[in-house]
């Protein structure tokens, strides 16, 4: 071979970006990434760079982009600082299963060791984070570990990745040898699932009389939204979303019975704690689901399909674990289990939804009078936009409300930080929602706290003109620690109460629309202003200061002790 | 504490830099302690073995097995009580890794 057939290791990974069917970077540049961002420069045709204001940005933007589009999202930012800065949003991927691809700049091979100047043991603090991490240290090596990096992201259970790219690798050349990863023999990605397992799944469930389902986000990685109808449509069955499992099931199909957990709905926790069979499917009981263990689903046989074995018995013990992929079984099941008409049961959350209707929704969503409620601009949001944008919220109230009041017609509606609860991911997600499906409505509902956490961002909103609509639900205190502080801590509000700037003003320096709402007459109007264009927009909706978010199952307690509000509890 | 009970984890892997690092921190956030521990190329070309002797609950044996086997560049990991035997478990993972490997051409 010559040496003229040998290109820059800084051109291999862009060609084998393009070649895994990357289209999107979100990154930042610096000085131990240089050579990859100069190679960019010729690659502006081929691969969109979104240039974020700060890398933690970068890799919520990331998030969002592969929750919305159900490929990896991609980001390069240079070492040390750079590659501390995504730290956040590693960690926050890896616990909600999403799959990213990080590419840092790391000092060349000979210094490494050495604390020279932005040189940090990456490697070392990602590995409990990630699924697999790695430093590419020879432009030999950088086509095979971008292409396993990934196909480890995108399979099995999704998760992160982070390549540590040395300058050395950047520079040194190397002949281009691209060959896309398919297997790697100490990694199984789907286990396979027997027909005896199977069986063993429909027998349980045609013999019992309440099987009740509990999905999570594992259904939207398998695609498995249309077998899980099937299975709940044959056997009359009533299912509980988790909070990332929302919108894999339309918000008025009959046997959705809302969220389950701390925030869910009175009848998803209920019927769980009724049932005497739990079907969980693509989710890990997290003890926001669970509430108190020793109390949960206890005169339940409980089968637990999830495509992680660590899963499987790790929080709640079970009667059947089967590890495997989630529309591959579901739809076997489909196909074995009896038809069994269970509808009295199917509809035996009847009082659960008239005492929550009464007590909990009305006064949220219709006071009538007063100062505006957060629950009332979501279900506002969700009527003009036709239930059918991609919702994203940030942490807080203003993602519980966004999750509790929002509807959904169509899967991958949803995205929030659920397992880490990271603030600030709100705005970048938006962004990197919105980059992904540019052609359908993107969300976000973001407190005061939260906004102001990643705030930088809207200079890559300006930039980019990503028509992201932020509504912001604003009572200038962070709402749900004042919340437990109100409930749980005798009202001794500790650091929770803002002085926030101008939103205006601020959204007139970013050349942002915006509007102002404080009176009930003007959301309506506002929303749809809102929605008029595809360009992006602020809107600052002041809301009830003291507002509380219910029902609730106070931490510590057993998910069918829940309070309908400060002061009456259900019965 | 009560329920403890002494454990041999194994594992076989892949030679990755990086990995002891990995494994030593899943003691570490359970709190456990590794009461000794033996890294070493296995009889198998290519394949390491980790062996590691600790004193802990069923639940967190299972886990720190689990969360090992999870990991990418650990083929197979194994966890007995220490009086089992495990004579069986060489020949098991190299018609695994054979397995594996067919499925390739599959």
């Amino acid at each position: 071979m010559t040496e003229n057939q040998k290109i820059k290791g800084s051109q291999i990974l862009l060609e084998t970006l393009i070649a895994e069917g990357v289209d999107t970077i979100f990154g930042y540049p610096g000085g131990s990434i240089m050579p990859v961002y100069d190679q960019m420069y010729d690659y502006g045709d081929r691969l969109r760079h979104i240039l974020v204001r700060h890398e933690q940005g970068a890799i919520h933007a990331a998030q969002g982009y592969a929750r919305a589009k159900g490929f990896p999202g991609t980001v390069i930012v240079t070492s040390g600082p750079g590659a501390t800065n995504v730290i956040t949003g590693v960690a926050d991927a890896m616990v909600d299963s999403t799959p990213v691809v990080v590419i840092a700049g790391q000092v060349s091979t000979n210094l490494l060791g050495t604390d020279a100047f932005q040189e940090t043991d990456l490697i070392g603090m990602t590995n409990p984070i990630t699924k697999w991490s790695y430093q590419i240290r020879r432009p030999e090596d950088i086509a095979w570990a971008v292409s396993r990096a990934y196909y480890i992201a995108s399979t099995g259970r999704p998760g992160p990745v982070v390549l540590d790219f040395t300058k050395d690798a950047q520079v040194g050349l190397a002949e281009y040898k691209y060959e896309k990863c398919r297997f790697i023999r100490s990694y199984v990605p789907v286990p396979s699932v027997s027909e005896n397992e199977v069986e063993k799944i429909a027998r349980l469930l045609d013999r019992s009389e309440r099987p009740f389902v509990l999905y999570g986000q594992g259904i939207i990685h398998s695609g498995a939204e249309k077998e899980l109808l099937a299975v709940l449509e044959k056997g009359d069955i009533p299912a509980g979303s988790t909070l990332l499992g929302l919108s894999v099931l339309p918000s008025d199909d009959p046997h959705f019975k809302g969220m389950l957990g701390m925030h869910g709905s009175i009848a998803s926790n209920v019927m769980s704690q009724k049932a005497d069979l739990i079907l969980a499917v693509g989710m890990r009981f997290d003890d926001r689901v669970t509430g108190n263990l020793s109390t949960y689903c206890k005169y339940a046989k409980i089968i637990h399909i999830d495509i992680d074995p660590s899963e499987i018995g790790k929080n709640v013990p079970v009667d059947l674990g089967v590890v495997g992929d989630a529309k591959d079984v579901l739809g076997r099941l489909a196909r074995r289990m009896a038809r069994i008409e269970r509808r009295e049961w199917l509809e035996s959350d009847r009082h659960c939804n008239e005492v929550e209707y009464e007590k909990v929704i009305v006064p949220e969503t219709r006071p009538g009078q007063g100062t505006i409620n957060p629950g009332e601009v979501v279900a506002t949001v969700a009527e003009v936009s036709g239930n059918d944008a991609v919702i994203l919220t940030d942490v807080g109230q203003n993602q519980m409300l966004g999750a509790r009041y929002s509807r959904f017609i169509r899967s991958r509606s949803f995205i929030s930080s659920g397992g880490l609860g990271t603030m600030g991911f709100g705005i970048p997600a938006a962004i990197g929602a919105k980059v992904a499906v540019p052609d359908r409505k993107v969300c976000l509902f973001v407190g005061d706290g939260g906004f102001q956490m990643t705030v930088q961002e809207l200079g890559t909103i300006m930039q980019e003109q990503v028509g992201v609509k932020i509504v912001l639900l604003n009572n200038n205190w962070l709402g749900n620690v004042r919340q437990w502080q109100e409930l749980f801590f005798g009202e001794r509000y500790s650091q929770t109460r803002m002085v926030n700037p101008d939103f205006e003003l601020l959204s007139q320096a970013y050349g942002i629309g915006h509007a102002l709402v404080e009176k009930r007459e003007d959301l309506r109007p506002a929303v749809e202003r809102m929605f008029a264009d595809d360009k992006p927009f602020i809107l600052d909706v002041h809301i009830t200061e003291e507002n509380m978010v219910f029902p609730m199952v106070p931490p510590g307690k057993s998910v069918s002790e829940i309070m309908l509000n400060a002061t009456e509890w259900y019965r | 504490m009560e329920n403890e009970n002494h454990y041999i984890i194994t594992a076989y892997t892949e030679n990755q830099v990086g990995l002891l690092s990995t494994v030593a921190g899943m003691f570490t956030r359970r709190s456990i302690n590794i009461d000794t521990l033996r890294v070493y190329p296995s009889g198998i070309p290519g394949v390491h073995k980790f062996v590691v002797k600790t004193t802990t609950t069923p639940d967190k044996v299972r886990s720190i097995a689990l969360n090992m086997e999870k990991k990418v560049d650990v083929i197979k990991a194994f966890w007995y009580v220490d009086n089992e035997d495990i004579y069986k478990e060489v020949e098991d993972v190299t018609s695994y890794l054979k397995e594996r490997e067919n499925s390739i051409n599959k």
